[in-house]
């Protein structure tokens, strides 16, 4: 019998899904697709190629399952496939997509609390955007995927020191940008 | 990516399940990777060894050009084998660039990772030419050639006598 899923970390569903039953694997593209899309499309600034950097995120990552470190946090594992991704897709690009300011923020506390929060979020997407990558990224991982700054290096392969050093940047950065726009 | 279309939120999970399930998907199996992470081990060690074995030759040979090498710099540049030098710096290129693919590499500073491993290529050549390795080498036949072989552009070195090579170079 199976033992309830939800339960379970995502190491140990990794497992099961390269031992036994490769079904479960929707428990993790359950687990992990809002976050992932939430991210992309912060990176990319467009919700619909977001969609299509985490679905191809999820096949790649699919794919190289059994090359995943069971020893370390899928999460960070999934992250940096998604973040190479979107990186490689700007890249295709070159030119920053469009912003899209309809993106729906899913809110946990009060309706009011929700909508200044979602009005800070749009924002500071605005300014986010406008911020080079290497800023953007780490910040977003920070302050909006409430990374920590250990899986941020992890995810992004830099360095810890690096991660502090891009944010506190990204801190003054943000601060100007959003002082500009005002 | 534009051309593709476009992906409701919710069939994310629908689209790749379905790949799964009629196998148009299929993961790689643990050996591939373990094979990747073998060959990867292997070719940095191999080019670990070439920098320091060429290295260790290019010292040899400046060596080799003898007392007053200065006076004759500029036949030095005529006939020094440049390809040994520059072998050997592609062989720590392409070394650091096997290096940055260890999980390991962007936890540590990595300008400092290459420093340390550039001083130690460089280190290790000069103690294994001071030690007299290439004179150790010279006295095996298949090598000796292979020293001639590097050296038949330069007049400064000329490696055919078995007993005194010791003590032309030294």
């Amino acid at each position: 019998m199976l033992p309830n899923l939800s339960e379970l970390k995502d190491e140990e569903i990794v497992t099961m899904v390269c031992a036994k039953d490769k079904e479960i694997y929707a428990e993790i593209i359950r687990r992990y697709q809002a976050r992932l899309i939430r991210y992309a499309t912060y990176i990319i600034g467009d919700e619909h190629i977001a969609h299509d950097v985490v679905q191809d995120g999820f096949i790649k990552a699919y794919i190289n399952l059994k090359g995943f470190n069971i020893n370390k946090k899928f999460s960070s594992w999934i992250y940096r496939i998604v973040h190479n991704e979107a990186v490689n897709v700007i890249n295709k690009n070159k030119k920053q997509v469009v912003w899209d300011n309809n993106f729906d923020i899913t809110g946990t506390g009060s309706l009011e609390e929700g909508f200044i929060k979602a009005e800070i979020i749009k924002r500071t997407h605005g300014c986010l955007e406008q911020m080079p990558l290497i800023y953007k990224d780490p910040t977003t991982l920070y302050f909006l995927e409430e990374k920590s700054y250990e899986e941020i290096s992890d995810i992004l392969r830099i360095p810890v020191s690096t991660v502090g050093t891009r944010i506190s940047r990204a801190k003054v950065l943000l601060k100007n940008i959003c002082q500009k726009n005002k | 990516m534009s051309k593709k279309q476009i992906v409701p939120l919710d069939s994310i999970e629908e689209v790749v399940m379905d790949k799964v399930k009629s196998q148009k998907i299929a993961m790689k199996p643990k050996w591939y990777f373990t094979l990747g992470s073998l060959f990867v081990i292997a070719g940095f060690t191999g080019l670990l060894f070439g920098s320091v074995f060429l290295t260790n030759i290019t010292l040899f040979l400046l060596r080799s050009h003898g007392p007053m090498g200065e006076w004759r710099l500029q036949q030095m540049l005529n006939s020094f084998p440049l390809w040994v030098p520059g072998l050997a710096v592609i062989s720590t290129v392409l070394g650091v660039w096997l290096l940055k693919k260890y999980d390991f590499s962007y936890k540590r500073n990595f300008w400092l990772v290459i420093a340390g491993l550039v001083f130690s290529i460089i280190l290790v050549a000069f103690v294994l030419e001071n030690l007299g390795v290439n004179n150790i080498w010279l006295r095996k036949e298949h090598i000796r050639r292979f020293y001639q072989q590097i050296n038949r552009s330069s007049p400064a070195l000329e490696v055919s006598g078995r007993g005194r090579t010791q003590k032309f170079f030294r």
